[in-house]
């Protein structure tokens, strides 16, 4: 492996900015890192240049360990986006200059400067200077000079941000073809997905400090498993939906297939609808992909080569679709009516062309899921203003923006009273959210056995948290656990520490055994199945007491419960419920042979 | 009105006054007076003014005011270089302070600064009695005039670094750390020779500004003909015995050394623009 | 949520291999004689005057300004910047918008006339005065039969002190309203604003910060001004002794007690400019 991260963590003023991030790249990749700006890639990539020192984790370069090895010993070229070229020398010495370090006698220098000419088209420009030549250029000689001591790793950072669009296209080109000639294995760091496309043998996608996703681009786009990265690669239409024994649903009719092994119970899922792959018809008869709903065109704006429209979808169709691409946030409740963004080619625009008004059906070609087990979010309480205050909790509120997803409202009068029997009539989709007080064991069960597959009890005041515990009382909730806790860290910036908890006490080693391995088995599963790098720890005790202990060390935490029981909420876990500083989330797993929970109706939300 | 070729046309108003106004001024303040330099001097024999600026004690004094600046200036290139290096790149408590005190010594009138160095210097100063007692004399020597013009010097030098040394981007040293220099080989090659141009100008500032000095070496220079006078205490003697002719020959002297000196300092500001003038965006 | 990383890059983080203790141990040094440096050079001196105003007690102070001659020297000192500030104030401004707000040939010249003075040596510049109002200068006999004093009266004390100082406002106020450019004023005049008002209402605020830190300079320099005005004034106590001369005055006495105390207050006067300085930097930087 060329380049081999682990488990590497930078943190700046206590948040990391880059949070365990692994990686394996391989020999003459080019491997583009891609993110938003304050993603932490352009800190990672200089972590990897040695001009930053890393907290935590392990980094590889050809197999050898330089984690603590000073920059100008690493054996690496570096890019950088303002050129960084010494203006008071010459192309020539620019060039030479990591010859003339290492004491390379004049006329191999000269030799070698001419070969890294040709190879950036730059011949001839020997003795100009750099205030001579224009942006392109200097580009072209600092990655000449990058490349002069004959580096195994080549890492380039944004190197054409500061350049126009049809330069940077050129230097491209270029760039590309100096990679492929010398067979160097390259990271690039940029926030445009397109150059992405362009450059990448394989993407890796970063999001406040975590690397979401890695894949080939095409595959990134067509099957993304995470919001940010379906909203990232390209426009999308991001919809909540329900998935059935039947298929995918979003009104009465499947509009795709059932995907993978989900012959459980429905419950509600979100689905990336990509516009170039909705189809519009004058009428249901007429399209030829399965029908979703009716519409009417709102805008159309002319591209060129294609045509971007929104459609209005009808109201009485759409009680589940929640529209969220990438440039809205989303209005709590706003969500009644939806707009789909749709692009057609001229050939779709000559065979029924469009205008603002028109009614059109909607079909969907194709449909992708995400995999990401929280969809969206709906605030139980048992009065309406409880129910505002806690939709209006800054943890939630964060968390719905980040994921773009909905907080639907559910007022639910027996919530609040501890000797009323609970309405067994009410059914609730997406994770839960009620408030810690001393009703909430029994709320949090109720709320599990009426369908929700999560519950999070949230505190008055919950300021962001900077590490996230995770602890499953039953391995059968592990995977269902992990599920949700990647999904959660995602879109946070914290630490993620599972918590390994065994009966008894640490002195026997037959159980400090098993407890290692136990640990060993989760942290492996989280990397490879759920994208999650997280630390470990082993704990000897009562579960309750341990995890109160934990999260009583310091502030700014949040616990990640997974259990299979709901009953064990009240009968063991109700401290933690009512614990006043740290929210909880609690993730069910139900096992085979219990109670099938299909809800009587699906979701009844509360417009607000 | 203004002639045509001479001024770009502007929708801006006032050129006329301002033009005439400022062109008033600076005749009456500036070229007539000068005009009456050149000429009292020029009006000279020429034996006499050669024997007047070549005479014992001229030739003292330029040895004395324009040795002692050219030391002081060298001085301050080093003293000067190692404070603003330390203001731009470090952070202790009180550098903001320290930073703002740099241009004391030139809002501080040049008497105050001259009877004050002497006092600190003198044999029985704060500073001075341990020189003394290292058996080194700085009041009333030519030492003592170096110290002032020092001092009077080290704003020019300092003010001009600090924005050269701010300016070299810390990638810079980034990028030659990771093609392997060490850290001196880079601060030899890199860093230091984009200061350069900024060193060489704050030199000639402090240079020139030190030849003229008058009030704040007064003090602290001995004034023994040949020995600790300096030109411009040369021309005020002169003056004081009517010799306006030969009091304005050294004065020539002097101004044809001045302009030489801000000639250069326009040269080199060309030359080093030319050179670095950074273009990235 | 995470920290700009560009801040983070440009923080002076301990590298990986890096050697700690070489810089650190240089960082220490450098500070160190950049401090002893000032020390010796600047901070002595400075307290030396206060030191030495106050070495008999505050009451020997303050019987210093009881003297008549050091009042006069006071007055006159207050006297001439009164005039001179003001006049070059209105040089320097006029000065600015000629040169920053049209071309013409030959500006390059009036910029190095302007930057004539602080080229020449403060006693050349003093000569230049008595060479031409002297009793042997070009107007000389004119002056003497008219009976008009310049050279060793207050006339040639202003005219030393304005050439001397002149360039500070025009200096600090050039620049900036050159990097400010014109686009404001045009916009101003075309839509009807005269000129008055136009430098009234759209020059002057844009550049207050400046005038105000070129005035004070002004100013400072202008009492503080000690070669042009000794070969000028002719140094007649009580009539044409400015503040500094009359410090060199009592110091040559071995007053220095009261040397040092009017030292002190021109000292108090540069202390004031150069908070003043900061407070206009710190403007200037907060209005960018």
């Amino acid at each position: 492996m060329s380049i081999s991260l682990d488990q590497v963590t930078k943190r700046y003023q206590g948040s990391p900015v880059v949070n365990d991030v692994s990686l394996e790249i391989g020999d003459g990749e080019f491997f583009v890192l891609l993110g938003p700006s304050g993603s932490g890639k352009s800190t990672l990539l200089r972590a990897v240049a040695g001009l930053i020192g890393v907290d935590h984790g392990r980094i590889s370069l050809q197999g050898r360990d330089v984690t603590h090895v000073a920059a100008r010993d690493r054996g690496v070229g570096l890019v950088f986006q303002n050129y960084a070229l010494f203006r008071h020398m010459s192309v020539a010495d620019n060039i030479e200059f990591a010859l003339r370090v290492r004491r390379m006698r004049a006329r191999e220098r000269r030799a070698r400067r001419q070969e890294l000419l040709r190879l950036v088209a730059l011949e001839g420009m020997d003795d100009r200077l750099p205030a001579q030549l224009s942006g392109g250029q200097q580009q072209r000689v600092a990655v000449a000079r990058a490349l002069a001591h004959k580096p195994e790793v080549l890492l380039l950072d944004e190197p054409f941000g500061a350049l126009d669009a049809k330069i940077r296209e050129e230097l491209r080109r270029t760039i590309r073809q100096v990679q492929r000639e010398l067979g160097i294995t390259t990271v690039l760091v940029t926030h445009d997905q397109e150059e992405a496309f362009a450059l990448a043998d394989r993407i890796g996608v970063m999001n406040h400090g975590r690397l979401l996703e890695v894949g080939r681009p095409d595959d990134l786009y067509a099957r993304p498993a995470t919001r940010f990265v379906a909203t990232f690669l390209g426009a999308a239409n991001l919809l909540l939906a329900r998935q059935t024994s039947r298929g995918i649903t979003f009104g009465a009719e499947p509009v795709a297939a059932p995907r993978g092994e989900h012959s459980e119970r429905a419950h509600e899922v979100v689905a990336v609808l990509r516009p170039e792959e909705i189809e519009l018809a004058p009428s249901r008869e007429a399209l030829r992909f399965p029908y979703m709903a009716r519409g009417a065109v709102e805008e159309i704006v002319f591209a060129g080569a294609s045509e971007r429209l929104r459609v209005r979808v009808e109201a009485a169709a759409s009680a589940q679709i929640v529209r969220a691409d990438a440039a809205a946030e989303l209005a709590p409740g706003a969500s009644e009516a939806t707009s789909l963004e749709v692009t057609r080619t001229q050939h779709e625009q000559r065979l029924f062309p469009l205008r603002p008004g028109l009614e059109v059906a909607i079909g969907v070609r194709r449909l992708h899921v995400l995999p990401t087990p929280l969809s969206s979010f709906a605030v139980c309480a048992p009065s309406r203003e409880e129910a505002e205050r806690l939709r209006d909790n800054t943890l939630l509120a964060e968390l719905a923006g980040r994921m773009k997803t909905r907080i639907a409202v559910v007022v639910e009068p027996s919530l609040g009273r501890e000797t009323q029997p609970l309405d067994e009539s009410v059914g609730v989709a997406g994770a839960a959210v009620i408030a810690s007080d001393a009703a909430a064991a029994r709320n949090a069960e109720w709320l599990l056995r009426r369908g929700a597959e999560e519950v999070l009890v949230l505190p008055r005041n919950t300021p962001s948290p900077r590490r996230v515990l995770i602890h499953w009382v039953d391995p059968a909730a592990r995977r269902a656990t992990l599920a949700v806790s990647a999904s959660l860290l995602r879109h946070l910036s914290a630490e993620a520490v599972y918590v390994g908890i065994l009966p008894g006490d640490p002195a026997s080693s037959g159980q400090r055994s098993l407890g290692m391995r136990a640990l060993l088995d989760a942290r492996s599963e989280a990397q490879a199945v759920h994208g999650l790098e997280m630390r470990t720890e082993l704990r000897y005790g009562d579960v309750t007491a341990e995890l109160m202990g934990r999260l009583a060390e310091a502030p700014g935490q949040l616990l990640i419960l997974g259990l299979t029981d709901a009953g064990d909420l009240a009968r063991r876990f109700a401290t933690l419920l009512t614990a006043p500083q740290h929210p909880l989330l609690i993730v069910h797993q139900p096992v085979a042979g219990a109670q099938p929970y299909e809800a009587a109706q699906p979701l009844r939300a509360h417009a607000s | 009105m203004p002639r045509s070729g001479f001024r770009q046309p502007s929708v801006l108003p006032g050129f006329g006054l301002t033009f005439g106004f400022t062109t008033f001024f600076l005749s009456a303040l500036v070229l007539i007076p000068l005009a009456a330099l050149v000429v009292t001097g020029a009006s000279m024999p020429w034996r006499e003014f050669v024997h007047v600026v070549t005479s014992a004690r001229a030739l003292g004094s330029y040895r004395l005011s324009f040795g002692a600046s050219l030391i002081a200036a060298s001085v301050n290139l080093v003293f000067g270089f190692i404070i603003a290096w330390t203001l731009v790149r470090y952070e202790f408590p009180g550098r903001k302070l320290i930073d703002a005190l740099i241009d004391m010594p030139f809002a501080l009138p040049t008497a105050v600064s001259g009877i004050a160095l002497t006092t600190v210097f003198a044999p029985n100063g704060f500073l001075g009695h341990y020189l003394a007692q290292a058996g080194v004399q700085v009041a009333y020597t030519a030492l003592g005039v170096v110290i002032a013009l020092t001092l009077i010097g080290m704003p020019f030098m300092v003010r001009t670094m600090q924005p050269a040394i701010a300016e070299v981007q810390r990638e810079l040293e980034d990028a030659a750390e990771i093609l392997g220099a060490g850290r001196l080989y880079a601060f030899r090659r890199i860093i230091l020779p984009t200061v350069v141009p900024a060193m060489l100008t704050g030199f000639t500032l402090a240079f020139a500004r030190a030849v003229g000095e008058y009030g704040s070496v007064i003090f602290i220079a001995g004034n023994l003909p040949r020995k600790t006078e300096i030109t411009p205490l040369l021309i005020v003697i002169h003056l004081q015995q009517f010799d306006y002719q030969g009091a304005a020959a050294l004065g020539l002297v002097m101004l044809g050394i001045s302009f030489t000196v801000l000639l250069a300092i326009n040269l080199l500001h060309t030359w080093g623009r030319r050179r670095f003038v950074a273009t990235g965006r | 949520m995470a920290a700009n990383p560009a801040t983070l890059a440009h923080q002076i983080v301990r590298r990986p291999g890096a050697d700690s203790l070489l810089p650190a141990l240089l960082r220490v040094a450098l500070i160190a004689i950049s401090l002893g440096f000032l020390a010796a050079l600047l901070i002595a001196p400075l307290a030396t005057v206060f030191i030495t105003a106050f070495a008999h007690g505050i009451g020997a102070y303050l019987d210093s300004f009881a003297d008549a001659d050091t009042r006069s020297a006071v007055r006159l000192t207050l006297l001439t910047a009164a005039v001179v500030v003001p006049l070059n104030t209105v040089f320097g401004l006029a000065a600015a918008w000629c040169i920053a707000k049209f071309e013409f040939k030959g500006k390059s010249f009036f910029v190095t006339l302007i930057d004539l003075p602080l080229a020449v040596s403060p006693v050349i510049s003093g000569m230049l005065f008595v060479l031409l109002f002297g009793l042997q200068g070009w107007f000389g006999e004119w002056l003497q039969d008219h009976d008009i004093a310049i050279v060793f009266a207050l006339p040639g004390i202003i005219l030393a002190t304005m050439f001397v100082t002149f360039p500070y406002v025009a200096r600090e106020v050039i620049p900036l309203m050159q990097q400010l450019g014109n686009d404001e004023e045009e916009a101003a005049i075309t839509m009807g604003a005269g000129a008055w008002m136009t430098f009234f209402r759209v020059t002057l605020p844009k550049i207050r910060w400046g005038l105000v830190y070129g005035v004070i300079l002004c100013n400072a320099r202008a009492m503080g001004e000690f070669g042009a005005v000794s070969v000028v004034s002719g140094h007649i106590r009580g009539l044409t002794n400015t503040m500094p001369l009359h410090i060199e005055i009592l110091y040559n006495e071995y007053n220095f007690v009261g040397a040092f105390a009017v030292a002190s207050l021109l000292t108090l006067l540069a202390l004031v400019t150069l908070v003043i300085k900061t407070v206009v930097e710190r403007r200037a930087e907060r209005g960018r």
